[in-house]
């Protein structure tokens, strides 16, 4: 049991990185599809997720090193690996974590004359956290700036943010012609914690000088903001962390407002157009919040005596504390949820023949058995947006059992193969989707892993 | 007929996706052994004294002295973790003065923790510069860190007389060099 639990923990902490749902996105055998596409073609009587069950996904990705290369029990001194891991990654390398479970998810039919509305719900929780490498000031703690006069250390290079918070949703979608589905999902987020610091700058350098014998200046401009943490440094505060997440989860944390739109447009019948953006939206801190910042500038000239006048400089640290100091406020601030945009081009081929459709109730609409295509996925971060490219084949195996390949393009890998399986008994639907399937071979040697599993309870028409 | 079928390749799918993967052994307690040795350099101390200062109403001040603080070994973390400290000096003269430079470090009880001295000789036209190095560890490192401020005493030796148009300069340049071991 226990080996199990590390393994998942691994899975876990290797496995998942960017929310790219590559694999999900536009797979409308799985009802969680409409996650990332609130227009996805996807039609029911109605369904409902398993609760806690019905979607579990994670994403973890270290794009500058693996687990491996730190951790591995290869007799190799820590500190080495420390280095090299820190020399090898630049500071646009990051480190990002998601995490995501349904608590409850379904969905119904409302009929319509003209044509079918689908209304969707539900509630997840959802963990994301995001770190640059801080490579300059990595190197600041591992070798000190004895060695790298005239470099500009840049403290821009502090870059994090984490997040817990849970999300409620109401999502609708309707055919508004044959060939045009539309779709919207507004969202409620309730953060129970948030720390960020990613709007940093600054600069510490050391050169050579004449007048002393270096010149060496700090400038900072650093902030950490942070919301539901606070009361937890409090001596007398007896914290029950259990409580208090579960109020905040349900609507006693910060709150914050989003929506997703999306559409799927089909300008012949065998070729289909898909896009979607979600998560649009912001999260207002006002409860328990609490910064630090260190913010200033200081020119380091060493201890000097004033033989004149006898006010002499040289309260070195107490000047260094005065120019540069910390301080804690206590204003509101607002943070921007990260924003994805997918969008999809797919060929579909290989008809499916009609008498082939009589045994069973599953996806009558389906009237070709493969299909391939093309996705982009784009996600704001506090620096470049992240960019992914895939391609995918979509195949029908069975008639129960749905198929999606996908190969990705992203700043992780450049061989990131990945497969998820959708299959059908009756109205039970089990879908598991997993990507970055080469580095199964070690999956602590990988850039990055994510996967996604669920179960769910369909219930569709057999005709229409 | 085709559901046991289906169930085996999707049983036969999932075991084969967990039959290849495999992980090397990972071992996190190594980031106990987690030991930073940087090194930094800063300015020490700096002065820089023109001669009319050794003149006041035109009478020569054959002694100037200063005690400024010196409250960098006041933060812990710099005092735990400070395994070994250089000091440079660099004195340059162009006055037509000798002088004798004193650096005394004084602990919060101005007990002396640390002494230096240099012999500047007069400026004649050519460079004139007095180095020195000094290497502190262990019992004479602690005992460096008990410093709070340093007396500057410049003495100035016998000879042609100054006035306040007199030129020339005495300038003192150092830096540390600090070995830190952060475990």
């Amino acid at each position: 049991m226990r080996k199990i639990i590390l393994i998942f923990v691994l899975f876990l902490a290797i496995d998942c990185f960017s929310q790219n749902k590559q694999i999900l996105y536009n797979f409308t055998s799985v009802p969680q599809s409409l996650m990332t596409n609130p227009g996805a073609d996807f039609k029911y009587n109605w369904y409902a997720g398993v609760p806690l069950l019905s979607g579990i996904s994670a994403n973890v990705g270290s794009s500058g090193f693996s687990a491996y290369d730190l951790f591995a029990d290869n007799g190799v001194d820590f500190n080495v690996k420390l280095r090299n891991a820190v020399f090898s990654s630049t500071r646009k390398d990051k480190v990002a974590i998601n995490e995501q479970i349904e608590i409850f998810n379904g969905g119904f039919k409302i009929a319509g004359e003209q044509s079918d509305s689908y209304i969707s719900f539900g509630m997840y929780q959802e963990f994301d956290m995001l770190s640059y490498v801080p490579k300059d000031i990595a190197i600041l703690a591992l070798d000190g700036n004895r060695n790298y006069l005239g470099k500009v250390f840049n403290l821009g290079d502090l870059s994090a943010k984490a997040e817990m918070l849970s999300v409620f949703h109401l999502g609708f979608h309707k055919n508004i012609t044959e060939k045009f589905i539309l779709g919207v999902r507004g969202k409620i987020y309730s953060s129970i914690y948030n720390a960020n610091s990613t709007n940093n700058s600054g600069y510490i350098y050391t050169i050579s000088s004449d007048t002393g014998v270096y010149e060496q200046m700090i400038y900072s401009q650093l902030q950490l903001n942070t919301s539901g943490i606070a009361q937890y440094d409090d001596q007398d505060y007896e914290p029950n962390v259990a409580k208090d997440i579960t109020k905040r989860a349900l609507l006693g944390g910060n709150l914050g407002l989003g929506f997703d739109a999306g559409f799927t447009y089909y300008p012949k019948k065998n070729i289909q157009v898909t896009a979607s953006i979600i998560d649009v939206g912001f999260i207002k801190h006002s409860k328990e919040v609490e910064s630090l910042t260190f913010k200033g500038t200081y020119k380091y000239e060493g201890v000097i005596p004033n033989f004149s006048s006898g006010n002499s400089a040289g309260g070195g640290y107490q000047e260094f504390k005065e120019a540069i100091p910390l301080d804690t406020l206590y204003a509101d601030y607002t943070t921007w949820r990260p924003a994805k945009f997918n969008t999809s081009v797919q060929y579909s081929f290989d008809e499916e023949r009609p008498e082939d459709c009589n045994c069973l109730n599953y996806d009558p609409e389906t009237t070709y058995k493969s299909a391939v295509g093309a996705q982009l996925f784009v996600m704001s971060t506090p620096r470049t947006p992240l960019v992914a490219f895939t391609t995918y084949y979509r195949r029908k195996i069975f008639k129960a059992l749905q198929m999606k390949a996908t190969y990705t393009l992203d700043s992780y890998s450049y061989k990131n193969i990945g497969l998820g399986l959708s299959s059908h008994f009756g109205p039970v639907n089990f879908y598991v989707l997993a990507d970055n399937l080469l580095e199964y071979s070690d999956v602590t040697k990988a850039n990055s892993l994510s996967f996604q599993l669920g179960l769910n309870v369909i219930f569709k028409n057999t005709k229409k | 007929m085709k559901r046991p079928a289906l169930n085996r390749v999707v049983g036969l799918l999932i075991l084969l996706v967990f039959s290849f993967s495999c992980a090397s052994d990972l071992d996190y307690d190594q980031a106990n052994d987690l030991k930073l040795e940087p090194i930094f350099v800063a300015n020490l101390v700096y002065f820089d004294v023109p001669a009319n200062e050794f003149v006041t109403n035109g009478v020569e001040q054959s002694v100037i002295f200063d005690t400024p603080t010196v409250d960098v070994f006041n933060d812990d973390f710099f005092r735990d973790n400070l395994k070994k400290v250089e000091f440079f000096f660099e004195m340059e003269n162009t006055i037509n003065r000798a002088y004798s430079v004193d650096l005394v470090f004084l602990d919060n009880n101005n007990q002396r923790v640390h002494a230096t001295n240099f012999s500047v000789p007069a400026y004649t036209g050519a460079e004139n510069k007095v180095t020195k190095t000094e290497i502190f560890e262990n019992a004479q490192l602690d005992l460096l860190k008990r410093t709070t401020k340093i007396v500057f005493t410049l003495t100035m030796l016998p000879g042609a007389t100054l006035n306040e148009n007199s030129s020339g300069r005495l300038k003192l340049r150092s830096g540390v060099t600090a070995y830190l071991v952060v475990e």
